[in-house]
């Protein structure tokens, strides 16, 4: 049997170790591309822009750490509306999945319901809660945080509704066969059966709802009375036409989301790990 | 008669209905509520027969024209650019997922990328992309083609990759060429994980679209809404419009279940066998 000599690139594309090279170094040299175009204003002659509304990554990182102090209070704003929502959404979100999954004839219907919520526009739900919260205090920053709250909470319920209605009906087939060989009762098969399914589904909902919590802190900043949080001073800043601010602030939203999804990808490889020794 | 009425009692619909109900009386009780306590109910929580009756009220209420008129007039506005933006991004998103599946260098660069931009706010993006573009109707067409690309493209992919092992086996026993292999194997198969993707993204065409009108006084519903809101025009436009914005969401996405319906190849398949199994 003759044996040909493989050509340079099968003999790369059959190597792990520049297989994961190029899975970390592709990406990245694609961004710090990107990043030199954009620096040396390539990007501005394909876009048509000026500098002032396209600024340099450097101006950007500049304006960044000049403002840290007041950029931190108002990334903190955004954080603690997206973070409290998210956990209450959540929350509400699985008490409803695990009531339609005890009632399964008329939670399944009422989930349905639940998921056309998920398709409203954002947009129309935050003028309503900025309206609807008017007497919660005399306070307009508490008035205001409580009505984006609400917002990013209701974003939430649904995504987390339906998955976790998945994850607690959805078993393992025979499982069910399996607890009632045991005789067991249902509060037994919820606690060691369902809820436990759940887990996994429960966290493809966090996937889903951690950016989406974020998107819609940001968006029902816009409509909310008391000017504080970043999606806010994008928009003012804007207003001002001081596109520089705008976009370090805009940049600061991107790395809210990065820095939330990290902790969330953190927690699930922790909790779903303990949960694959046992 | 009598199985017809268990058959009434038994379907989905009327669990729904009653949901729907549910909703109601809630919604009414506390307009009721709102009504004997507030000196603006109309503000926090109208009647719901307020709101459709202002749908129907013939009497005009800005530029001659009434609530009905400019819900639609300014809904035309809005739609048509979140659906050509919609086009736009299903194509690239469909077009990406395809190049990604055909070149491991391009899956390589472009799936971490695909992952961070759901991270960052497009919609916060909004005022910087109308400020780049200097024209409110292309900015509102880019953040929705955006907002659209993403997760038909990530969908799609992962149709792409869902194929069996056994299916390329098969292809190979045939000798099927590489176009072959794509045309009737593997995008047939990524159809129902493309319209998921459709079906997130509607909705959110929708939205984005809307959101781009409210920065400036261009028309379009997002105009209309921050408008009534100021007071500029009765306050009910402004709940005509948070109705029809969430029926129009409800329904961007049934509606692509319904194209789904009709394209699909599997479903289509499926709607043979129950022909079959019925006759």
């Amino acid at each position: 049997m003759i044996k040909r000599r493989k050509s340079l690139w099968q003999r790369l594309k059959e190597n792990s170790v520049a297989q994961t090279l190029s899975t970390i170094l592709l990406p990245i040299s694609f961004g710090v591309l990107i990043l030199v175009f954009w620096q040396t204003q390539v990007l501005h002659k394909i876009f048509n822009t000026d500098t002032n509304t396209l600024p340099l990554p450097s101006r950007i990182c500049r304006i960044i750490i000049d403002n840290h102090s007041a950029i931190l209070v108002n990334a903190l704003y955004t954080i603690i509306v997206a973070v409290v929502g998210l956990v209450i959404g959540s929350i509400i979100g699985y008490l409803i999945a695990v009531f339609a999954a005890l009632f399964q004839k008329w939670g399944a219907g009422g989930l349905t319901i639940v998921g056309a919520f998920n398709a409203i526009p954002i947009v129309a739900l935050a003028p309503v809660m900025t309206n609807w919260t008017k007497d919660v205090s005399n306070d307009p920053n508490i008035r205001s945080m409580v009505a984006k709250i609400l917002v990013v909470m209701i974003v939430c319920i649904a995504s987390m509704s339906i998955n976790a209605f998945r994850g607690l009906t959805e078993l393992k087939p025979f499982t069910l066969d399996l607890m009632s060989s045991y005789a067991a009762s249902k509060k037994t098969v919820f606690l060691k059966l369902r809820l436990p399914n759940s887990i996994p589904y429960v966290f493809t909902a966090f996937r889903v709802s951690v950016p989406i919590s974020i998107i819609s802190a940001v968006v029902s900043e816009y409509f909310a009375e008391y000017i504080v949080g970043v999606g806010r001073e994008i928009r003012e800043n804007i207003v001002l036409g001081q596109y520089p601010t705008a976009w370090a602030y805009i940049v600061v939203a991107c790395l809210i989301g990065l820095l939330m999804y990290g902790v969330l990808v953190a927690i699930e490889s922790i909790v779903l790990k303990s949960r694959r020794v046992k | 008669m009598m199985k017809k009425l268990n058959k009434i009692r038994q379907s989905k619909i009327l669990v729904t209905l009653v949901w729907i109900a549910g909703i109601i009386v809630i919604w009414e009780i506390f307009a009721f509520i709102v009504e004997a306590t507030k000196r603006t109910p109309e503000n926090i929580l109208p009647h719901i027969w307020q709101i459709i009756f202002s749908f129907f009220d013939p009497k005009p209420v800005a530029n001659g024209m009434s609530c009905t008129a400019v819900v639609f007039v300014n809904a035309g506005q809005t739609l048509s650019r979140a659906g050509q933006g919609f086009l736009i991004g299903t194509l690239i998103g469909f077009v990406l997922a395809i190049l990604m599946k055909l070149s491991r260098i391009v899956e390589k660069i472009a799936a971490p990328y695909l992952m961070l931009i759901q991270l960052i706010p497009i919609l916060g993006m909004a005022p910087i992309i109308l400020a780049m573009t200097h024209d409110i109707g292309s900015s509102r067409i880019i953040i929705a083609a955006i907002l659209t690309f993403y997760p038909v493209a990530t969908n799609t992919l992962a149709g792409l990759n869902s194929v069996e092992k056994a299916k390329y086996e098969l292809m190979y026993s045939y000798s099927a060429s590489k176009s072959t292999i794509y045309l009737k194997m593997l995008i047939p198969s990524c159809i129902p994980y493309f319209f998921t993707g459709l079906k997130i993204a509607a909705p959110m065409a929708i939205t984005a679209s809307i959101l781009v009108d409210t920065l400036q006084g261009d028309g379009g519903l997002g105009c209309m809404l921050s408008q009534s809101l100021k007071h500029a025009m009765s306050i009910y436009v402004f709940w005509d419009i948070v109705v029809f914005s969430a029926v129009i969401g409800v329904l961007s996405c049934s509606l692509m279940g319904w194209i789904e319906n009709i394209v699909s190849p599997i479903k289509r398949i499926e709607r043979k066998t129950k022909k079959k199994g019925a006759a």
